[in-house]
């Protein structure tokens, strides 16, 4: 497991507001249905006292660190406070830290990654889905209704387009171990190369789907930081330069990160590359196959 | 959103980076009256939205003399489609050397990185490749104010001393502007000193609100529209229009859509929990599109109902064909509108492009 398990106590920044109550119940309903702690505090600055699904809300992360033990921390709040948030927790010893907040700033997002760097926190996002674990925990907002519980890991930067890569895999016939979706922004906490480092000493994990995007080149560092057996799959071939493509950080810039030469340089490098989703699956088996 | 050079070059100047002296006009006749407080010798630069404007005869020199009829034949000019309605005159400077200054985000370190060489005058992408030792790098923590001299010392070498200051002052725009680009290319020595001969800042578009721009105008008119009912699109050149949801997902299809030989002509992703109006809006806009012959909607429900887009596809009420990918929650009762109203609907990505390319090809 990585970032966390059944045992995991979660604290949601922001559960007062409409998305973070909405994904209290949607975890809690996941970790019911596991057995694991799921959240167990919440935060909202002013709403101490309060309760969201039978959640206790604390006004501050350290008031909640106070009463409950808590490993992870996952932030609905706006924009313009998601940055704070991330430095709060981090502040306050949390090691996980789940930004889904999109549209931050990218200097906020510079700011509070170096500064919960330096606390020892990890974050994952922004502007990301979160991660499941299948049969353990889920701190994000990922349907959980289409995983299933095996030992392929999966990695990616994107949302609904996660959620496609496991449906694929889950109707295929295979599970997986954690899924972590890392965000769509140009600048994220956990890049592939941080999440592979983990999959690396987690013991179920035995293969990776890799799902990246047009922009930069972490897909091709994370590629090469890893001995583990990797598919991969980048979106993006069809898109113009200097177009940003739905994300902020999809977006072709000075002739860098486009798809096609991010798909060399994976194939270059020995990594199976998949033109469609469709594909993944029979190519995760063909992995299994070259290994076993 | 870029700014324009003479936007850029405000910025630098409050910020206390010297800019060779100029002044902007919309008009040919604007010139007359400031005539001579160029100097004899100037330069005619068109503020347009576009980059490689030089070699499209978007910067002419000019002198007192010809200054009226060189402004006049530079704002009858098209540079890449853009009309001409701003022209920033400018100061000839007399140039000993050319450096190349830039800071940006770096999605490695996740830190900023400054880049100076003094092998400026050329491409900088050129230079990275043939020579990239002449290129020195920094990357400083952001949540420094100020850059440490040893930092300024190191990027600067054996270049005059005069730089490490402008260094300073530009890293401090980079994050005082939100930006995501700020570079000085070329940073010039005069016999009077330094200066940015140009400029140029990209804004982040997330931080827009807080800089106080009120519009992007790096959009169209119907990006526009699009991000009134916060939508993510983009404009492409095809005859299948695609609306998703997600931005990754969104992407895949319209590489589906590539790979099948067919050719989108747009990108728009509604967003997470999009409800049924939202959705009429986004199926009107892309029928819009005057090259859009088919739709394809490739929706995987998660907060996004399924219901909810039937209803507003059905709503939209449009003339071209929808082809309906739907998955996810409320997805029987969503096939059940759709079918009553005999759209078309398949079970996967790969059947529902595969179709609209069959239908455009």
């Amino acid at each position: 497991m990585i970032y966390g398990d059944k045992d995991t106590g979660i604290l949601v920044q922001g559960a007062t507001g409409k998305q973070g109550e909405f994904h209290i119940g949607l975890m809690n309903a996941y970790a019911r249905q596991v057995g694991g702690r799921g959240v167990v505090a919440g935060v909202t600055p002013g709403k101490g006292g309060q309760q969201v699904h039978g959640v206790p809300v604390f006004n501050t992360v350290k008031d909640a660190m106070k009463e409950h033990d808590i490993g992870s921390a996952v932030i609905f709040v706006p924009a313009g406070a998601a940055a704070d948030a991330i430095m709060e927790e981090a502040n306050a010893g949390i090691t996980t830290i789940v930004c889904i907040t999109e549209h931050i700033p990218v200097h906020d997002t510079m700011k509070a990654i170096a500064y919960a760097r330096m606390e020892g926190a990890a974050v994952i996002g922004p502007n990301c889905p979160g991660l499941l674990s299948p049969g353990e925990v889920k701190m994000g907002i990922m349907p959980s209704g289409l995983f299933s519980r095996g030992n392929v890991g999966v990695i990616s930067r994107s949302g609904t387009l996660t959620y496609e890569v496991v449906d694929e895999l889950t109707r295929a016939g295979i599970g997986q171990s954690t899924v972590v979706g890392i965000g769509g922004d140009p600048v994220i906490g956990q890049t592939f190369v941080d999440v592979l480092e983990r999959f690396e000493q987690d013991p179920r994990t035995k293969a990776v789907v890799l799902i990246g995007e047009v922009g930069g080149n972490l897909e091709e560092e994370g590629a090469k930081s890893t001995d583990l057996p990797i598919v991969s799959y980048i979106a993006g071939v069809s898109a113009p330069p200097d177009k940003r493509m739905g994300h902020a950080g999809a977006i072709v810039e000075g002739g860098e990160g486009d798809a096609r030469s991010k798909i060399a340089r994976l194939k270059n490098h020995g990594v199976p590359v998949a033109s469609r989703v469709s594909e993944i699956p029979e190519m995760v088996r063909e992995l299994f196959r070259c290994r076993c | 959103m870029k700014l324009r050079e003479y936007e850029a070059k405000k910025v630098m100047k409050e910020a206390g980076i010297p800019v060779p002296a100029g002044f902007l006009i919309r008009s040919a006749d604007e010139l007359t009256p400031h005539l001579g407080g160029l100097g004899d010798a100037f330069v005619l630069k068109a503020q347009v939205d576009v980059g490689g404007r030089g070699k499209a005869g978007g910067i002419l020199m000019a002198d007192k003399k010809s200054g009226l009829a060189v402004a006049r034949e530079l704002f009858g000019k098209q540079i890449k489609g853009l009309a001409v309605h701003e022209i920033l005159a400018e100061q000839r400077l007399t140039i000993q050397h050319e450096y190349y200054l830039s800071i940006t985000v770096d999605r490695s370190s996740k830190q900023p990185l400054i880049l100076f060489t003094e092998a400026g005058g050329v491409d900088i992408e050129v230079t990275a490749k043939e020579h990239p030792e002449l290129i020195r790098r920094a990357t400083p923590n952001p949540l420094m104010r100020d850059l440490p001299p040893f930092m300024l010392r190191e990027l600067v070498g054996t270049a005059p001393k005069e730089i490490g200051p402008v260094i300073n002052k530009l890293y401090r725009v980079f994050i005082e502007k939100d930006a995501l680009l700020a570079e000085i290319n070329p940073l010039v020595t005069t016999p009077g000193g330094v200066f940015a001969a140009d400029a140029k800042i990209i804004v982040d578009d997330n931080a827009l609100g807080r800089q106080g721009i009120a519009v992007n105008r790096g959009l169209s008119e119907r990006e526009r529209e699009a991000e009134k009912n916060g939508f993510s699109y983009v404009e492409l050149d095809g005859a299948i229009g695609v609306i998703g949801n997600g931005a990754g997902l969104t992407m895949a299809t319209l590489d589906l859509i590539e790979y099948y030989g067919g050719k989108a002509a747009n990108f728009l992703d509604v967003g997470g929990g999009a409800e049924s109006e939202r959705v009429m809006n986004a199926v009107r806009l892309v029928a819009s599109v005057p090259s859009v012959k088919v739709i394809v909607v490739n929706l995987l429900g998660g907060i996004t109902k399924c219901d909810e887009v039937a209803k507003g596809i059905i709503a939209a009420g449009i003339s071209q064909k929808v082809i309906v990918r739907l998955a996810g929650t409320n997805e029987a009762e969503g096939r059940k509108l759709l079918s009553e109203k005999g759209y078309e609907m398949l079970d996967t990505m790969d059947l529902v492009v595969k179709k609209a390319v069959e239908v455009t090809a």
